[in-house]
């Protein structure tokens, strides 16, 4: 193949264009709300009028915040660490074959992703309504687990795709037992795809609103939820302070994780 | 190949917990539906009926709705897929070393939390807010465009939101069109335009229908940037249904909402299978 043709293939100038000005499109609110984290006044200007820190202090030190910030870790950790136990397992027998109807099984799992969140959430409301689970830790951390796991699940059998059964058959053949042929040979070898489906089941727990907002008590609130209804409130800069701690957050573990894992190649 | 026995006890566990926090709680949904509320005094007992799913179809009101929710539905994905697939091309296509700072800027947005995301198109958006305030400036309008709680609002919001889906479908599906297929139809002579409407647009087509079905479910079933950048009046099928379970208590109404837009959603799903499939039997 020559040169030129491959050159023929290339973005011309006007796609190059466009498609940095939609690169630029995605992140205007990103910066139109740290700008106003960091704004003197109460509404927003371009440019800010002056510079503060006054709103951060504000939110660290408002336990309704600090309250709904814990709360949220907590069901996103706890989420995770579940989803990839059970979803792990899961993955592992419907790759290993050793169940019938395994694509039957596969797209139950992944049920969760295709009915609309907020059916999911409703239909929760109304049996956790009859069950007395309204309002419980318990109860929001299982449906955090539902609409977590399918991410799992799916990294889990794309990963194990990939892998070569000869490998745990040689380890079973040297004298290793399932589990630890499991363990110390196929674990670490699916590892950064179940990282990147981790990172995603816990950015989806931290994000979650149409299915959490049914769900929680009086006096327990995620991050998310109570944003939420703060900006149906009115707009206050404490709002876009707390925002821009989550992008920055959001923003570290990303580059942590595709430094770590090369985060990109799975999305 | 592991023993069934050993198959079952590690699929078990998940399938426990998803029968009993999700199938079983969907599932009593389905009663539900077909109840009578009475206003103020709840669920009318020993009355079943139909006429929850009765009010969709007849119902003025629930029809505009669903026919807003469609028709957004459609322009969003049209807007994510016209912005999109540039984008995707630069990525699939462009500088090597401008893919994964590229890559990265289009998961980063998409990684953000949704109510952060719409809460930055609010302070944009609003009557007071950043882009009406400069066109004010500079002179170009005297009173401030109506950019929210209307279909502008929910097509720059939504667009936003799911356009990131829409842009790593499409990289996927255009990194897969073989290159010598394009630089044979160069070779023969063809324009870049016409190697790109004739070889590369058609070849990338199951990943621009994967990517408008995913970003059509996604915004026919959103309920957060709707609720903020609608606000309470302007409503679309997700927001209803928030309003009737939480506000108005009407649960069999709600339950038949949700019903109905989770056929909607799986309709499009299947249809759309249905379509790849003939495709992919004509290849």
């Amino acid at each position: 193949m020559s040169s030129t043709t491959d050159n023929d293939n290339r973005p011309g100038f006007a796609v190059t264009t466009t498609a940095l000005a939609v690169v630029v499109f995605l992140q205007i609110p990103v910066i139109v709300v740290v700008l106003a984290a960091f704004s003197t006044t109460s509404y927003l200007t371009i440019p800010p009028r002056g510079l503060t820190l006054a709103w951060f202090g504000k939110v660290l030190t408002d336990p309704t915040y600090l309250a709904a910030i814990r709360i949220s870790l907590l069901l996103a950790c706890g989420s995770t660490v579940i989803s990839l136990v059970l979803g792990v397992a899961a993955a592992y027998a419907l790759f290993r074959r050793a169940l019938p109807g395994s694509e039957a099984i596969t797209s139950v799992l992944m049920a969760p992703l295709i009915l609309p969140a907020v059916v999911i959430g409703v239909a929760l409301l109304q049996y956790y309504s009859l069950t007395g689970l309204r309002g419980s830790l318990f109860g929001l951390l299982m449906a955090h687990v539902v609409i977590t796991v399918p991410y799992i699940v799916r990294s889990a059998l794309a990963s194990l795709a990939g892998l070569d059964l000869a490998v745990e058959e040689a380890a079973r053949v040297l004298g290793a037992n399932g589990f630890d042929a499991f363990r110390l040979v196929t674990l670490p070898l699916i590892q950064p795809g179940l990282v990147a489906g981790a990172l995603f089941a816990f950015i989806t727990s931290l994000d979650n609103v149409p299915v959490t907002i049914f769900l929680i008590g009086a006096n327990q609130t995620t991050l998310p939820v109570l944003i939420f209804s703060s900006v149906e409130m009115g707009i206050d800069p404490s709002v876009a302070a707390v925002s821009t701690l989550l992008i920055v957050a959001t923003g570290i573990i990303l580059l942590i994780a595709d430094r770590r894992a090369g985060f990109h190649r799975f999305v | 190949m592991i023993a069934s026995r050993h198959g079952l006890m590690l699929i078990a566990p998940l399938m426990l917990v998803l029968a009993a926090f999700f199938l079983l709680p969907v599932v009593m949904m389905l009663p539900t539906s077909f109840r009578e509320y009475a206003p103020g005094a709840g669920l009318v007992p020993g009355v079943w009926t139909t006429e929850n799913y009765a009010r969709i179809v007849t119902d003025d009101y629930y029809r505009e709705v669903i026919w807003r929710t469609m028709g957004l539905g459609l322009f969003v994905t049209l807007a994510c897929l016209l912005l999109g697939y540039p984008l995707a091309f630069l990525i699939a296509r462009g500088p090597e070393r401008w893919r994964v700072p590229l890559i990265l800027l289009v998961i980063f947005p998409m990684m953000l939390n949704l109510v952060v995301r719409s809460f930055g198109w609010i302070a944009l958006l609003a009557n007071r807010g950043l882009v009406n305030n400069l066109l004010i400036q500079l002179g170009l309008i005297s009173t401030p465009l109506k950019l929210m709680f209307n279909l502008t609002g929910l097509m720059i919001g939504l667009t936003h939101i799911y356009l990131p889906f829409m842009v790593l479908m499409l990289v996927a599906a255009i990194r897969n069109v073989p290159r010598h297929v394009e630089a044979a139809a160069a070779t023969l002579g063809s324009s870049r335009l016409h190697v790109f409407t004739a070889v590369t647009l058609p070849l990338s087509a199951p990943g621009i229908l994967a990517g408008s079905i995913l970003v059509f479910v996604l915004t026919i079933s959103a309920l957060v940037t709707p609720r903020m950048l609608g606000g309470p009046t302007y409503k679309v099928m997700a927001t209803l249904i928030y309003d009737e379970f939480m506000q108005l208590l009407d649960w069999p109404s709600g339950s038949a909402l949700s019903f109905a837009l989770t056929a909607m959603a799986i309709g499009v799903i299947w249809l759309s299978s249905r379509l790849t499939r003939r495709w992919a039997g004509m290849a």
